[in-house]
């Protein structure tokens, strides 16, 4: 029936008893609304930091505090948004799809249909349509997507291409033809708010700046690094999700800034489990799937000492972080034997 | 022509939920609903991917892999990402049989 097999927990040899399955995928507003008033709570107080600091030397430190929780659940945000499991109401994800894409920088049906290909093609290299870096990473490349630039320059040629009607090839391929126009005109419409935001800028009106542009700006990096070691120097074209993915530890500040998708080999395997149900889902499978990596800031720290030594000809040796085994290069031990 | 095959007993299925059916070569999905026992076509028209393992809400079955959603009584395709309507089949139940009509 099919000439190729979809990365999941099928893939995976993992599996869960579909009574407890069906608990666990079990739709609910109530928690995407708590997590939203929590979000709210936290862009007031951070904002009014904003607010509070114009004209101050603490201008910029709060605005890259409000930054991080901006944008890092903007991203979070969309992605749920994007699988239709944030709210059991469908209207409630739709918008806020629209909303958190566009404060993510993505087109929200772009980032619906090339979301879904990853999830079919997990680091499969030619076919995940969001295999963002070359791998295995270098220092430049780590570079390249920590500042957000490679994402920057994607997404706006992207933006561009969409909405005039040209659409890249990988495009025509993970989007049915049906929906096209969605997506020349979802890109027109982002287009038409960004070019808002800087024409208010422009214009003297600074409050998109202060608290729009110039956070989004600043949390992005913070976002990146949360994104990075999603898959970042595991084991590509490989259908095993445990092999390809990376979960991890976080204290409960990590877990809602990202929507607890540091359980990330739990969400591939099961995408239809909400984000409140992970830690649960973890529960169930944590027996049938490698154990978590060490936290946000140890993983990143292991992450960058790695991909520093790849571009100085060192070991590539991580001290604790999994690794696929092609990305580990020892050269000394080489020399010696 | 047509065949009425049987697919499985009533309590094969839980209440709010789908069961796996193949047949010859085609596999189908059969359904227990509020509104009665449905059945379709057992693969996502997004991607190939068996419903099985989906999610029922009502009327709606979500896709496990990309939560594209059809309403299970008629097949409709009704959010992204999936666009094309799923093929339904007449079903009946006899006794505590279910039975799907295959074209």
């Amino acid at each position: 029936m099919t000439d190729y097999q979809a990365t999941n927990a099928a893939s995976s040899g993992i599996s869960v008893p579909k009574k407890n399955l069906k608990a666990l995928m079990r739709r609910s507003d109530k928690p995407g609304l708590i997590w939203l008033a929590q979000w709210a709570a936290f862009l007031l107080i951070t904002g009014y930091g904003v607010y509070l600091s114009i004209g101050t030397v603490w201008h910029w430190p709060a605005m890259f505090l409000y930054g991080i929780f901006l944008t890092v659940p903007s991203y979070a945000l969309s992605h749920e948004c994007a699988h239709g499991s944030a709210f059991r109401t469908r209207g409630l994800n739709e918008a806020l799809l629209w909303i958190s894409s566009l404060l993510y920088y993505e087109e929200p049906n772009h980032r619906r249909f090339a979301h879904a290909r990853h999830h079919t093609y997990t680091w499969i290299e030619g076919k995940d349509a969001q295999m963002p870096f070359a791998t295995p990473m270098n220092f430049k490349g780590w570079l390249l997507e920590i500042t957000g630039w490679a994402l920057y320059v994607y997404e706006t040629r992207l933006f561009i291409r969409n909405a005039l009607g040209k659409f890249d090839a990988e495009v025509l391929d993970y989007t049915p033809a049906s929906e096209l126009g969605k997506l020349k005109w979802g890109a027109r419409i982002c287009l038409a708010v960004y070019a808002s935001l800087f024409g208010m800028a422009l214009a003297g009106i600074m409050w998109p700046l202060w608290f729009v542009i110039i956070p989004r700006l600043l949390g992005a990096p913070v976002m990146l690094l949360f994104t990075l070691i999603q898959h970042v120097e595991m084991q590509e074209n490989d259908v095993n999700i445990c092999k390809s993915t990376r979960s991890f530890t976080s204290n409960w500040l990590g877990r809602f800034l990202y929507m607890n998708m540091n359980f990330h080999i739990e969400h591939h395997l099961y995408p239809m489990v909400p984000f409140h149900q992970l830690e649960n889902l973890n529960a169930e499978i944590k027996d049938q799937i490698p154990q978590p990596d060490p936290g946000f800031i140890r993983t990143n720290l292991e992450v960058l000492q790695v991909v520093w030594r790849r571009s100085m000809g060192g070991s590539t040796r991580a001290a604790s972080i999994r690794q696929a085994p092609h990305m580990i290069n020892t050269p000394d031990l080489q020399e010696m034997s | 022509m047509t065949d009425w095959v049987l697919a499985c007993a009533t309590d094969d299925i839980d209440e709010e939920d789908l069961i796996r059916f193949d047949h010859e070569d085609k596999t189908y999905a059969i359904y227990n609903t509020d509104n009665g026992f449905f059945a379709t076509a057992g693969y996502c028209t997004h991607e190939v991917q068996h419903l099985e393992d989906g999610l029922v809400i009502g009327n709606v079955i979500e896709c496990p892999l990309h939560q594209g959603r059809f309403e299970i009584s008629s097949g409709k395709a009704l959010s992204a990402p999936v666009c094309e309507d799923l093929v339904s089949y007449p079903v009946k139940v006899e006794g505590d049989q279910i039975y799907i009509q295959i074209v």
